[in-house]
Order: structure tokens, then C-alpha cells, then sequence
């Protein structure tokens, strides 16, 4: 699914945390959200998954639908936050079948298609027989891989992650890039994540856009950021 | 070289304790202090009132219960419980919920606001209500005309142990929710679920332990409370007693082994009302620590 942004402008009381941003993703594009903390890369992240309204004048397109004001619950956009946010007090199984529990009734599975899906998604983070485990039991890099399950399980159309790799150490780290990479592959996605990290953005993505002070100063592969920077914060927040 | 034994590092002398700790004689005497205390002020009169309610035997202890006004009392305050507990619990929700997910200006104050129960007398409390609804009162006028009994009615007394009531549902949820903040729920909506769902999904589940904290001792002050009730109560027997009330009453007619009777029931709700007070505010505190 292909996502526009046109001219999305967000304010927090006075001060903008985006303004006057333009993006264009197109379907299956594997986009890293990059800029120093405070730059509205998360903000322009929430801001497509419906967690944030734009101020007016702004739109957010998905495919040719207009979703500006719609509701993250209606927007099947499938969101792993920065810290997981994980249901503490629900077992692995049941946070990733929250999402078929909480369907109409029309559309809810049965309790045996809900069990077939969630092993299904086990088994694709590589989570099988973990089921029973509460949030606590987990290392850190297996409540990455449940939350992830967890917002595919939606089968969203995109899929957005906050800082995916940022609370996990350097080992772990490196192992969920190569992972997410392929597992992008596999099937074609689209997917959006936020990160702070240069070596991050360029390893995995496509292509990066980079931010700063809420305005986007650079979209592009890899080569063509690095052998062409736009402009002086570009060069100097890559270290060219 | 040199600086190192010019200045040398002063050894602490090895007492077996923290630089923090205080001596053994203040220990003692601080632990002792507080055991007087606790036992004086707090087990003695708990256990005196359980003696003088069984001093004149089982047979008087169980015949206060018999007498009609007693029950009377009893059944006014489980009735005023169950109107005060389910509202304020309502409300502290309510309040919680919006004090904790919505910046506003105003805000901190608000959640001052909701204290001012605690610091006024409950005496105050009482007044106010006789102050609006008396039949001297802003609106006394028009309540007799229409024929609406607030103040010496039981109206009044449900409005008094609100007042009293107010805070502690509201208390023990907003440090709670604080501290747990809203990306669970945030995390609820991204997959499908709607305000509903996600009220008794994920925030119930969440709040529960210091909910039932909150409604707890919300139901021990409903059912304790005194001097606000008594403002507005008028005392008539059968009608408007509560049990505090009631007690006054016994007392005051030197029925002492009654008083004390029904005394001992109110203190052992408070003794239910401690247990589970600490039962859930472990079970809370263990809620917190799953962040």
C-alpha cells in the first residue's frame, strides 16, 4: 500500500513538531524515518498510524483513501511501539490474539482459527512454545518479536516501527536488522521505522528520509544521501 | 607517591554499620516509642472495645442486634454505602482518567481540589449542605414547596458521606495511571480495539488492584463516618441513625455493653477493611513493578 503525506503540519501547544511536511511511499518500500531526538520523526510516525491528528490543512492518503481523520483503530496500520507496550498482564498468546478478539462479532474467527493464526505467527518470529510466558518472562529482543507478531496480526497493509532496534543490545541489535531485512523480503511490506542511527537507516532501508526540526531535508537511497547531501545539517549529521 | 601518603584516606572506624544508621541506644529507644505508641493508641482501645462489648455476656452483645433500632441503624448504613461507594467510584474513575490523559491548564489544580475533603473539618462538610438545601438555605425555600426532605433525611446524609468520600477512589488511581502511562492503550487501538474495549481490556486489568484500594477505604469512611452525617442527620431513631450515630446514642443513654457492641462491628469492618486494604495494595504495588 502506497502512503502520501501532503503538507501535515503538528503542534504542540505552539511550537510545530512538523511543518509543512510532503512524503511520498510507495507500495512495498522499506523507509527509514532518520533525524536527531526532538526532530518529529516519531511524530510523523503517529501522525500515519492515526495516534496524531494533523492541524488542518494537511492529508494523509492510503492508496488513494483519505484516512486523515480517521482512527488508528479503523486504519489497520500495524504500530510496534518503542518500549513494546506489550498487555502486562496477558500471556504471549493472548497479546498477539488481542487483535482477533477485539473484531466484531461478524468478523471474529473461531477460537480454533485465532489458534491456528497466532502459532502461525509464532512460528514466523521464531516464538514457538512460548505461548504461556508473560511479558516479563521474555528477554528484551523476544517482546521485540512479540510485539511485532502482535501487530501483524492485524495483517496490516503497513507496518510501522518506533525505534525498533533502539532498547536492545549491539548483538541483538544487529541479528533484528538482518532479520527485519529478510523478513522484508520475504513479503514485501510496506514499513516504515523511526531511528536516530545512520548505520541503522542505510544498512536496512531502501531509502531514508531524513528530518530535522519537523521539516524533511533530504530523501533518498543510501548513495544518493551520502554522494549528494542537500545541505549543511544533511552533511553534518552524517558525518561527511 | 608522595600526595598519597601526604593525604592519607581516614579510615572509617569498623562499627559494623551504615554511615546512615543510627546508634544502638537510638534504635532501641525509636523502636520502643513507636511500640508504646502503637499499643497505646491503637491495640489498647481496639481490644477495650471488644472486652466491653462482651462484658455483660453473649446474651446482652447479641440482644443489642435484636433491638429494631440498631437494625435500622445497620441497614441505613450498608444503604448509604451502596449509594456513596458506586458514585465516587464512578467519579474517581472518571476523574483519574482525565487528570491523568488530558493536559489542561487548571489541571494540577484540580487534583488539589479533590483533597479539600481531607483538610476540611467533615463538620464543614455537614454544613454546607444544610447552607444550600436547610430550610433556611439557598434552595430551602423551594425544596418545602415541592415537598423534597435533603437535610434530617437520608438525602442528606448519602450527599454529607459523598462529600467525606470524594477523594479516595480518585487518590489511589491517579499516582497509578501516572506511572503506567497510556501506551498499552495506545498499542489497544492501533490493533482494532474501540474506547470500549479498551476501557475493560487493558485499563481495568490494569488499574484493578488500585481501584479496589480506592473503593475500599472509600466503603470503610462511608460507613464510618460521623460528623458529617451527624450535621445533617436530625438523629431520629429508626429514620435517620447511622450506625457512628447510633453509637453516640447507646452511649449517651449509658447502655455502655451496647454502644460498644455495635461498636465492635464497625471495628471489625475496619479490621476486613485493613487486610483487604493491604492485600491489594501489595497486589498493586506488584502491578507497578510488571512495567
Amino acid at each position: 500500500m502506497s502512503i502520501r503525506i501532503h503538507h501535515v503540519t503538528k503542534r504542540y501547544s505552539r511550537y510545530p513538531a512538523l511543518n509543512d511536511v510532503s512524503v511520498e511511499i510507495e507500495t512495498g518500500e522499506l523507509i527509514a524515518l532518520l533525524g536527531p531526538s526532538g526532530s518529529g520523526k516519531t511524530t510523523l510516525l503517529r501522525v500515519i498510524a492515526g495516534l496524531e491528528f494533523p492541524e488542518s490543512q494537511g492529508t494523509v492518503l492510503f492508496q488513494e483513501r483519505d484516512v486523515t481523520r480517521l482512527s488508528a483503530y479503523k486504519r489497520k496500520a500495524g504500530f510496534v511501539f518503542q518500549a513494546y507496550a506489550l498487555f502486562a498482564h496477558m500471556n504471549v498468546f493472548e497479546n498477539i490474539a488481542f487483535a482477533l478478539r477485539v473484531l466484531p462479532r461478524k468478523k471474529r474467527p473461531p477460537e480454533s482459527t485465532i489458534r491456528a493464526r497466532v502459532r502461525e505467527l509464532l512460528a514466523a518470529v521464531q516464538l514457538d512454545g512460548l505461548e504461556k510466558r508473560l511479558p516479563t518472562q521474555l528477554s528484551g529482543g523476544q517482546r521485540q518479536r512479540v510485539a511485532f507478531a502482535r501487530a501483524l496480526a492485524i495483517e496490516p497493509e503497513v507496518l510501522l516501527l518506533d525505534e525498533p532496534f533502539g532498547a536492545l543490545d549491539a548483538k541483538v541489535r544487529k541479528d533484528l536488522r538482518r532479520w527485519l531485512r529478510e523478513f522484508h523480503e520475504r513479503i514485501r511490506l510496506t514499513t516504515i521505522f523511526v531511528t536516530h542511527d545512520q548505520d541503522e537507516a542505510f544498512e536496512v532501508a531502501d531509502r531514508a528520509v531524513i528530518i530535522d526540526k519537523g521539516v524533511i531535508q533530504q530523501s533518498g537511497t543510501p548513495e544518493e544521501v551520502r554522494n549528494n547531501p542537500a545541505n549543511e545539517f544533511v552533511r553534518d549529521f552524517l558525518d561527511l | 607517591m608522595a600526595g598519597a601518603s601526604q593525604f592519607p584516606i581516614p579510615q572509617r572506624p569498623d562499627t559494623g554499620r551504615r554511615a546512615t544508621a543510627e546508634s544502638p541506644v537510638a534504635k532501641v529507644l525509636l523502636v520502643g516509642i513507636t511500640l508504646v505508641f502503637f499499643s497505646l493508641f491503637l491495640l489498647l482501645p481496639l481490644f477495650v472495645v471488644f472486652q466491653e462489648a462482651f462484658s455483660k455476656g453473649l446474651g446482652v452483645f447479641l440482644k443489642t442486634f435484636r433491638d429494631p433500632y440498631a437494625q435500622d441503624a445497620i441497614r441505613l448504613t450498608l444503604l448509604v454505602a451502596a449509594i456513596t461507594v458506586p458514585l465516587n467510584t464512578v467519579f474517581g474513575l472518571a476523574a483519574a482518567w482525565s487528570l491523568t490523559r488530558f493536559r489542561f491548564s487548571g489541571r494540577s489544580f484540580l487534583i488539589t481540589l479533590i483533597d479539600l475533603p481531607l483538610w476540611v473539618s467533615p463538620v464543614i462538610g455537614g454544613l454546607i449542605y444544610i447552607l444550600v438545601f436547610g430550610s433556611k438555605g439557598w434552595l430551602g425555600a423551594w425544596l418545602s414547596d415541592h415537598g423534597i426532605r435533603i437535610i434530617f433525611a437520608v438525602p442528606g446524609i448519602v450527599l454529607a458521606t459523598v462529600f467525606v468520600t470524594f477523594p479516595f477512589v480518585a487518590r489511589g488511581l491517579i499516582p497509578l495511571m501516572q506511572a503506567q502511562g497510556i501506551s498499552e492503550e495506545e498499542a489497544a487501538l492501533t490493533l482494532g480495539a474501540n474506547g470500549w474495549q479498551i476501557f475493560w481490556r487493558v485499563t481495568v486489568p490494569k488499574i484493578k488492584w488500585g481501584l479496589l484500594y480506592g473503593v475500599i477505604l472509600c466503603n470503610a469512611r462511608a460507613m464510618g463516618e460521623f460528623g458529617a452525617v451527624s450535621v445533617v442527620s436530625g438523629h431520629i431513631r429508626g429514620k435517620t441513625n447511622t450506625m457512628p450515630l447510633h453509637i453516640e446514642i447507646l452511649y449517651n443513654e449509658y447502655h455502655f455493653a451496647a454502644a460498644f457492641a455495635v461498636a465492635s462491628l464497625l471495628a471489625l469492618l475496619a479490621l476486613v477493611t485493613l487486610f483487604l486494604k493491604t492485600y491489594s495494595e501489595w497486589r498493586a504495588a506488584e502491578q507497578l513493578k510488571q512495567l
